[in-house]
Parts: structure tokens; sequence; C-alpha cells
């Protein structure tokens, strides 16, 4: 029993010395267990996406749509986007013509318009556009489904309208209004009421089908769809103009939303592993050997750094191919911006490996902080799921790494097809974390001692 | 040929070299000696320019050596202490690579390549991959790397550490090959054997002082005494080293007492106590002077405390 213990004991002084092992075991899964409960809402009041920009463009002068913008607005999933600046810095509101452009320019992905004939008295129902950038496809199911749920919470008022509208339309004005008035006199002398209060009701829509559905009370729109009364009925009676403004081309829209995302991390792991052997040089004297000669240590450096980068390149198109090759995803039509984007991507993520290795004292440490560092930034950065699950000040981290401005080049190219002019505030930022994060390497690496 | 001038290492409030200056000539076979942590590897870190001195300078045939300029280095081969060879790639591989980094390529390369690998009989293992190699084939290896670009001056860091006899002797053969045929070495060690048989100059260094510098003979002359009795220390030998220690120095631990007469104490005086005493001779050793008993002389210490 004894010799048991004296093992356990040491297995236990040696799990205590390797802080590797235990950032692992313990604080690698915590990081990742809070990122997935903020994802799924676990520990907040207010569960699923947050903070979703949507543009509303209101051309109705209907009250109900109004009321829908004001719906829209109190919807915590979005952030509404009515206004636009000028260059003077003065504001006005959004126009339909101005969406498009912003959507291609990724000011937002999701845009709504209540059109002038939202509520026509030319026929009965609501008409609708909707303008998306559906580049995430969970994202996008995610805002259909919230966007689906708030219209049909307001459809029953909007087709009270629309019915409204038509007999007015049908009947003229001194019928229809006669019409209104007595239907809202029998109702009062049958149920009690004052007749006065009925007509208005009566003239403003309000005939309260919203309590037939239940759909008032803010049910998802998925139960609302599938519940094969009211929700079919409104269904049918909501007419809405989907335009797809960016990706339609894509041949793969799957594969190509994902395959980014998965590449850039395993870039970000090969290329953190990278580092160790860094360590091994030092440690076996290689470095000793090689600065004896007529290398400097900038020469030592970079001329890993190109390694870096050229292996990253070779990973990034072996996957970018595999995809193309297992999935169809459209490579080739891209290949010239998507060139460009994975050397700026393979830099970004060879300058994190050289700032791992010369701010970490030895391989163990720095494969600890890169698995650290690798899989959070993967789950904040948008790698697993979309940004805009996580907390509004999850999303604006998210923005601080690697991961996140990595997928935005891969998209860039590949769902937008954008060409380089439209990559450059990406290729700005890949460029300069490049540039700083080899900065802090150079300075650490000839400050460093590195024959101790 | 390669002068240091008033060296000094400080890192911190530690003090690694204190002032050491030196002069290697051409041609020679230099040995610096010290127990670990002397200051032996942050000399030779200095002398290959991978370290700046704090104060005090390196120059190899008039050129200042420096740690930022790549070129003052192109006259030196440092064999580090350790095993500094790419393992997962082949002995040639290896050489290729090192001479690279010195603008060697093509036939040139290729020749001295396969020359290097013939020197140290590792000509049919050139495709073997260096982890496949025994540990004297190794440190064979890790000393042609650092002259395919033919030095002037070789420093060579305790570059048999963990081999064996043989493997050892092999090693020291093809070192003094390559003095007898003009390259000037500097061989680290804490080793005094090995100082002993290759060395024909030696310094030796502690707590980053040379303490004592010229060729074996002349080293040993600084030692006041031409030879050293020994005898174990128990209770029968206790008077004899009370009598003794007049005539000389006594130095003595748990096991042993050293007598080192003084060289007008006459032998005859310490036979007659022995005698006296009833000390059978099987008890005592006569020691030549060694580098091992000067370090133990100068310091107090020995070499390998």
């Amino acid at each position: 029993m004894n010799v048991v213990l004296t093992l356990l004991r040491k297995d236990f002084a040696l799990l205590a010395r390797n802080r590797g092992a235990l950032v692992l075991a313990f604080i690698v899964p915590m990081i990742v267990i809070y990122i997935v409960g903020l994802v799924f809402g676990l520990g907040r009041a207010d569960s699923g996406p947050s903070g979703i920009p949507l543009a509303v463009v209101n051309q109705s002068d209907s009250p109900a749509a109004a009321k829908l913008v004001e719906a829209l607005q109190a919807e915590k999933s979005f952030r509404l986007i009515t206004t636009i600046n000028n260059p003077d810095k003065t504001s006005r509101p959004l126009t339909e013509a101005d969406l498009e452009p912003m959507i291609r320019d990724r000011k937002f992905s999701y845009a709504v318009v209540l059109p002038a004939d939202l509520v026509s008295d030319s026929r009965l129902g609501l008409h609708l556009k909707v303008l998306s950038d559906p580049r995430n496809d969970i994202e996008s199911q995610m805002v259909d489904g919230i966007l689906e749920k708030t219209i049909f919470s307001n459809v029953p008022q909007l087709l009270g309208q629309s019915l409204q509208a038509r007999a007015r339309s049908f009947l003229g004005q001194p019928q229809y209004e006669s019409f209104n008035r007595d239907l809202a006199d029998n109702i009062a002398r049958r149920f009690g009421g004052d007749a006065d209060k009925i007509r208005q009701r009566i003239e403003s829509g309000d005939f309260g089908l919203d309590r037939l559905g239940g759909s008032g009370t803010g049910s998802s729109a998925s139960s609302s769809n599938s519940s094969g009364g009211t929700g079919d009925l409104f269904s049918r009676v909501l007419a809405v103009d989907r335009v797809q403004v960016v990706g339609k081309e894509v041949k793969s829209p799957a594969a190509t939303r994902i395959i980014g995302g998965y590449a850039v991390m395993f870039l970000l792991f090969a290329l953190s592993n990278s580092s160790s052997a860094f360590f091994e040089e030092k440690n076996t004297g290689i470095f000793q050997r090689v600065l004896s000669g007529p290398v400097s240590r900038g020469q030592l450096l970079w001329s890993r750094f190109l390694y870096g980068v050229l292996f990253g390149l070779m990973q990034l198109m072996a996957l970018f191919f595999a995809g193309k090759v297992l999935y169809g995803v459209d490579v080739t039509a891209h290949f010239g911006p998507l060139i460009v984007v994975c050397l700026c991507v393979a830099g970004a993520c060879t300058a994190f490996g050289m700032l791992l290795a010369t701010v970490t004292k030895s391989a163990q440490a720095a494969n600890s902080l890169a698995t650290l560092l690798v899989i959070t930034m993967s789950a904040c950065g948008g790698a697993w799921f979309p940004v805009s699950f996580m907390p509004v000040f999850m999303q604006q981290v998210a923005k601080f790494t690697l991961v996140y401005w990595s997928i935005e080049g891969f998209n860039a190219v590949l769902w937008a097809g954008n060409g380089l002019g439209g990559m450059l505030p990406i290729l700005g930022i890949l460029v300069a974390f490049i540039a700083a994060a080899m900065g802090i390497a150079v300075w650490k690496f000839n400050r460093s001692s590195i024959f101790d | 040929m390669l002068s240091f001038q008033q060296v000094t290492k400080r890192y911190g409030a530690l003090t690694a070299l204190d002032g050491v200056s030196l002069d290697i000539a051409p041609g020679e076979f230099f040995g610096l000696l010290g127990p670990n942590g002397a200051g032996k590897s942050t000399l030779m870190s200095i002398a290959a320019g991978l370290r700046p001195p704090t104060s005090g300078s390196v120059t190899l045939s008039g050129i200042t050596m420096s740690a930022n300029e790549a070129s003052s280095r192109l006259s030196l081969g440092l064999v580090p202490q350790h095993i500094a060879l790419y393992q997962e790639l082949s002995a040639e591989q290896n050489l290729e690579i090192f001479g690279g980094l010195y603008g060697l390529q093509g036939k040139d390369l290729r020749a001295r390549v396969h020359a290097a690998l013939e020197a140290v009989q590792l000509a049919d293992r050139r495709r073997d991959q260096v982890k496949t190699f025994s540990g004297g084939m190794q440190r064979r290896l890790n000393i042609v790397s650092a002259l395919l670009h033919r030095p002037k001056v070789l420093l060579c860091d305790e570059p048999t550490v963990g081999v064996d006899p043989q493997s050892r002797n092999a090693i020291f053969e093809y070192l003094e090959q390559l003095n007898r045929e003009g390259l000037s070495i500097i061989y680290s060690t804490h080793y005094m054997e090995e100082a002993t048989r290759l060395c024909s100059r030696i310094g030796i260094i502690d707590h980053g002082k040379i303490l004592a510098l010229g060729s074996l003979e002349q080293l040993l002359t600084k030692l006041p005494f031409e030879e050293e009795i020994r005898f174990p220390a128990e209770a029968a030998t206790g008077p004899l080293v009370e009598r003794l220690r007049r005539g000389g120095e006594m130095v003595s631990d748990e096991e042993t007492h050293r007598f080192r007469p003084r060289p007008d104490f006459p032998l005859s005086d310490f036979y007659r106590e022995t005698e006296s005493l009833a000390l059978p001779a099987r008890l005592f050793t006569v020691q030549r002077p060694t580098l091992e008993g000067l370090f133990l002389h100068l310091t107090g210490r020995k070499l390998r405390e």
C-alpha cells in the first residue's frame, strides 16, 4: 500500500510541476464550457442571439407598420438600423436604395423593407421585402425565424387593416362608414359595450384575430408555422419578397460557409506547435551552432516566419482544394484573391506562433498557451458558431481575434466573391496583426538570452 | 590570433567572467580547465560572438568579435556542448545545411561533406538519420559540422560529455590530427585528464577568473611541492600527521591525508617517523603533482565539487 501511495504522491507532484497539463486539464475546458454556455444562454436571462444588425426601411404610413417597427426595436436579438450618416456627419433615414450596397459592404447582413403597399386596398394580405447576406447559415435561419415571429405577432392587426382597406375600396367611403357603423351598433346591442369605441376598433383593423392563434403573445415562428391553424392562415396572407444580396452564385453554400473557420483553426494549431521546434533548436544547441556562423538572429527568426507562411499557404490551399473535390467549393473562380487572403492568414497565424515562442520560456508553456488561445479564439471568433449568438460584449471581444478576421477574409472571397479592393480593410487588419506580433517577437528574440 | 582583453560578463549581480585576458596563438591547442559554473561556456560563447561582453573585447586576427556582426564569425567554428544536430535528418543533410549557412554550395559543398564524413568514419552511414547513431558517432558528427567552412579557430565546449572511453579516444585523435594540420583549438573541459593529454597550454578558470595559465609543466611548478605522499586517515596514522605538519603542507579529508613536503624537507625524517610509529609501508603512496592537485591548492576544493 505504501508503494502505491508513494507512486500516487509522485504522480501528483509531477502534475503540480506540469503547468501545461494543468492548463489543458482545467483551464481550457472551463473556458470552452463558459463560451458554449454563453452561446446557449446558460446563466443568462436573455438566451439566444443578441444585437444582430437589422436595417429597417419603413415606406408605409400605416400605424401598424410603425407598430411593427417598434416590435422589431423591442426584439433584443436585433439592433435596428434606420438611419445612415452623411459625409457631413448629419444623418438621414435609410432608403431602400441604400440597402444592397450597405449589405455588400458588410454594414449589416439583414434588412427589412416595409413598402408603401404593406397594407394595400388592391389585395388581401401583407407585402414585405427582406434582403439578406446569408453567409452564416445558422445565423441566417435564426434571423428568419425571429423576423417571422415578430411579424406574425403583428399580422392580425395588419390583416384587419388590410380587410378594412379592401372594404373601403370596394364599397366606397360613404357605404364603408355606414357598414362599420351598423356593424358596431349590432355588436353593441347583442354583446353590450360602447358602439363608437367598437366602430373605432373595427376601422383600425383590430378584430381580435391575434387571440385566435395565440401568436400575439410572442410564440416562436416555428410554432406559428406548425400550428396548422392561424399560423398557416397568416403565412398565406403574408407575401415576402426575399432578396439574397450576396452569395447567390455560390455553388456549395454550406461547405463554403464552414471551411474557412476550420481551416484557420487547424492552421493555428499547426503553426503554434511549430513553436515547440523553436525551443527544441534552442535547447539542443542548434541555435548556438547556427548563430556562431554568419547568421544573425533576425535571419533566424524571419526564415522561420517565411517557412510558417509557406507551410500555412500549402495547408490552407490543400484544405480549400479538398473542399472543392469533396463538396464543390468554388476555389478556382477566386484563385487570385484567395491566395492573397491565405498568405495574409498564414502570415498572421505564423506571427501568432512566433509571438508565443518568444514570450514563453519553454516548449511546454508555449504549447499550453497555444492550446488555450487557439481554442478560445476559435470559439469566440466564429469558427464554431456564429458570433451573434454570444452576448454583445463577447461579440466585441471576437473582433480582437485572429480567427474572426481570417473567417471574414475567406468569406469575403469565397462567399461574397470580393476582389482585392473589397478586401483591403480585412487584409489591412491581418497585416497589422502580423506587423505587431512580429515586432514584439523580434524585439523579444533580440533581447532574450537564448543560450541559458 | 584570438585575443581576450579584460573580458567581463555580468548577469545582474552575478559576475560570470571577471576581467579575463588571454591570447591564443596560431596552431595552439589551448585547454580551459575548470569546474561546472566556472565561466568556461560563457567565455566560449563570447568568443563565438554569441553574447556580448559587459566590458572588454575579443578580437580574432585583429577583427573585433561582435554579436551583431555576423561576418566577424566566419573564421570560427563552434562545437556546442549539446549534440546540436537535426536528429530526424541524415548525417549528409545535416552537414549540407551547416555548410550552406557559410555560403558553401554545389560540388565544393558535396566534396567537403564527403571528406568530413570520411574523416570521422561516417561515410558509410551518411544517408542514415542521426537519431540512429550511437552517442560517439553523434559527437563526431557534431565536431565535423563545425569544420566544413575550414575555420582558423575551433571552439570545443566540453565536446566529450557522455561519450564512452573508446569514442572519446577517437575524438581526441581526430582533434590532435586537426591541430597538427594547423587548426587552433580552444578546448573547455572539467576533465583534468583531457586537458593533460590534449593541450599544449592550459588556463585554469574558477568563478570567472583565470587562476593559472601555462603549459602543464609550468603550471605544476606553481605547486610549492614536487610530490605528494598520501596515507589513510585512521587512528594509527593520527600521530604521524602531527609530527609531519612542521615539514610541509598537510591537507586532510575524512578518508585521506595528503602530505606535501617542503623542498628542503629530508625524506629520511619521514621514514624515521613512520618507523617509530610502526606504520607499514603499504599505507603510503607517492603521487606526482597533478592539475587536480593544483586546482585544490589554488581554490581549496576539488575540480568536480
